[in-house]
């Protein structure tokens, strides 16, 4: 028996801790990526950003003077004709709130999109974040290389990170930046800035929550399966629970899916969008006012300091038992 | 002009044969300075929750070499491991791995330092080569290197084409190879193998064994390994520590630990057992029957010499003479004992 080892090629230094973190999160998303599942996900968070910049370009396109609206309602008689340039009058003098709130109203429904399609992938990714190595006793491998558990949680971190990337904040900057190449003037940039700016705000406070909570999660049990009702206890149980009508504040407060509502409201200010729409805009049909003002109100943030609190704890509480759990066993 | 790391990296292949005798002159060359030493500890004493002394006040300093760790369960041979890999906080005192210190240099100590724990410790739903190529890259080479090796080191632990196949669906030998490989992917300088031959078939165990053996003799990698069978340490380790109850009761090389040893002469007479034993008590010696036939002996010197010279005398028949047989296993148990006695 006579075995050959060249060690020769082992000349290059050795790579720094950045280099290693980002080997811990690649790794950890090229696994999930291997299976179907994640890349239809993809394919239908990358959708809606085509679907974003689809919407962005018709918009412009029709309300800009000499625009499809202007130009149908030419076959239409002057009356139509006088409406169309109402409309795209109205786009003229106000863009804040036109081009405002047609983003506004845009990232809003993807937040939706993106946010469900990460909570979906979440629920198959939560395993595979800690439980998994800890039912493998692969945290003592991490843990006897060049690699501290801060190093493992960051790495665990741009794993959750990353895929909330891919599926959330990738298309929206996708479809935001498609919306712009197709912009007839710089007023859809500037009035654009803003919705975006919120967005990727209510982004971040998401990802934050979403990845420590999925650690926490994670790192609770070793189980897979446990781990999966877990989370799906976290999310769905406890928002039907506090989305009850006779909900107290505190049961309400114990919902993350609501404690996020509450955080999108205030963040993207859908309300104060439907408010200046009532406002600010020359309407004569006050049914029209009324319905923008009720949507305003429909909208708007009930209890945003509660909401904050809560979504704290669950980032405080998570911490704890992930940095408590993070021990080889 | 190379440094001795680099000429090291540049010179060095290791072809597995048969085991031969050690001898300093194929020793290869170590980046630590030879006579540094790779684990220094200096009153190391871990206590756990509850006042369980695992270690207690260990002090020692080891130089390069293949190291054999001894003691019985609970010991605390695997929490001295998991110490020196800051795996466990020491509660106090202070420790050095290749001249870094544990705690002040926490990642940096362990950037040369290869572990392959006891129990089952694998990255689910991964393939055995795709496993190691990350162990690679976890401890900094580029992805590139980290494959590369992860073949190499495959072959040489002796995974074929099951290096493909999820870790998961391993047996217990074939996990054994993983953890060894990945333990050693990274090119380290010191390796600390914990039980590394449990659950191998004897085939496995003696292919790892001259494996472990060869690593400090041809690649200078220092080997710490861990282990109850006391014939495998006593055959490929230069050095051995004895730990019992947290504490280093013994450490020392093993040619100084069996001279030390009470010198004892095994001989398995061919015929004339009785014309044999009669010889021994007529020169005075001291001897005791075993059941297999064999007689054991109490040697005067090192040398069996004054025994050929009773043979020849006596004209006795011409048998097998062992000397020194399972002194490390009477040593241990002697040093358990005196430990034992010292605490009563």
């Amino acid at each position: 028996m006579e075995t050959a080892l060249d060690l020769s090629r082992c000349r290059e230094p050795l790579r720094g801790v950045v280099y290693r973190r980002w080997v811990i999160a690649s790794t950890g998303l090229r696994q999930l990526f291997r299976g179907r599942f994640f890349v239809i996900l993809l394919i239908v968070a990358w959708t809606t950003s085509l679907v974003m910049a689809a919407g962005g370009f018709v918009f412009s396109q029709t309300v800009v003077t000499g625009g499809w609206l202007e130009e149908g309602a030419k076959s239409l008689g002057v009356r139509a004709e006088a409406l169309a340039s109402a409309i795209g009058a109205l786009v003229l003098l106000y863009p804040d709130i036109c081009v405002r709130g047609l983003f506004m109203w845009m990232f809003w429904v993807q937040s939706y999109v993106g946010l469900g399609l990460s909570l979906i992938a979440l629920t198959v990714l939560v395993p595979r974040l800690v439980a998994r190595d800890r039912a493998g006793n692969a945290l003592i491998i991490y843990l006897s290389r060049p690699l501290t558990s801060l190093d493992y949680l960051l790495g665990k971190l741009g794993t959750v990170a990353g895929l909330l990337v891919l599926l959330w904040t990738g298309p929206l900057l996708l479809g935001w930046l498609l919306s712009m190449l197709f912009a007839p003037n710089s007023d859809f940039f500037v009035y654009s800035l803003e919705p975006l700016l919120r967005a990727l705000m209510f982004n971040g406070i998401c990802l934050v929550v979403l990845a420590t909570v999925a650690l926490g999660v994670s790192a609770l049990t070793r189980s897979s399966r446990t781990t999966i009702v877990l989370w799906m206890f976290l999310w769905i149980f406890m928002w039907g629970l506090g989305n009850g009508h006779r909900a107290p504040d505190w049961l309400r407060h114990s919902s993350l899916m609501l404690n996020i509502s509450e955080v999108r409201a205030s963040t993207l200010r859908l309300d104060a969008v439907f408010v200046d729409a009532a406002e600010k805009l020359p309407l004569i049909d006050q049914r029209v006012v009324e319905n923008l003002r009720r949507s305003g109100e429909e909208t708007s943030a009930k209890n945003l300091p509660g909401a904050v609190q809560a979504l704290a704890g669950f980032v405080v509480l998570s911490s704890v038992v992930f940095l408590r759990k993070l021990r080889p066993e | 002009m190379l440094d001795r790391s680099n000429s090291r990296r540049l010179t060095r292949s290791l072809v597995l044969v048969n085991d031969s005798p050690r001898s300093s002159s194929d020793t290869a060359l170590s980046s630590t300075e030879s006579g540094d030493c790779v684990i220094e500890a200096e009153n190391l004493t871990k206590v756990y929750g509850g006042g369980t002394r695992a270690l207690d006040n260990v002090s020692l300093r080891v130089p390069p070499g293949t190291i054999g760790l001894l003691g019985p369960n609970g010991a605390g041979k695997s929490t001295f491991i998991k110490c020196l890999l800051n795996l466990e906080p020491p509660t106090s005192g202070r420790a050095r791995v290749l001249g870094r210190d544990i705690r002040t240099s926490n990642r940096e100590s362990r950037e040369k330092v290869g572990y392959s724990p006891e129990q089952d410790s694998h990255i689910p739903g991964m393939a055995g080569c795709e496993y190691v190529t990350y162990c690679g890259q976890l401890s900094g080479l580029s992805f590139k290197q980290a494959r590369q090796r992860a073949h190499e080191i495959l072959d040489l632990v002796g995974m074929g084409q099951e290096r493909y196949r999820k870790i998961d669906t391993y047996s217990t030998g074939m996990k054994q190879r993983a953890k060894l490989a990945q333990a050693l992917v990274h090119d380290p300088e010191i390796v600390f193998l914990d039980e590394p031959t449990n659950g191998l078939d004897p085939a496995g165990r003696e292919y790892f064994l001259r494996l472990i053996g060869s690593l400090h003799r041809q690649l200078g990698i220092s080997v710490v390994i861990s282990s109850h069978l006391l014939n495998d340490i006593e055959r490929i380790c230069d050095r051995v520590i004895i730990i019992a109850n947290g504490r280093v009761l013994e450490h020392d090389s093993l040619e100084n630990l069996k001279n030390r040893h009470r010198r004892i002469v095994e001989v398995a007479p061919s015929g004339e057992a009785e014309r044999f034993a009669a010889a021994l008590l007529e020169a005075g010696y001291v001897f005791e029957r075993r059941s297999n036939g064999r007689l054991r002996i109490e040697s005067p010197e090192d040398s069996v010499e004054w025994l050929l010279e009773l043979m020849r005398k006596h004209r006795l028949p011409p048998g097998e003479i062992v000397a020194n047989p399972n002194a490390l296993h009477e040593l241990f148990l002697r040093a358990l004992a005196t430990d034992h006695g010292n605490r009563a």
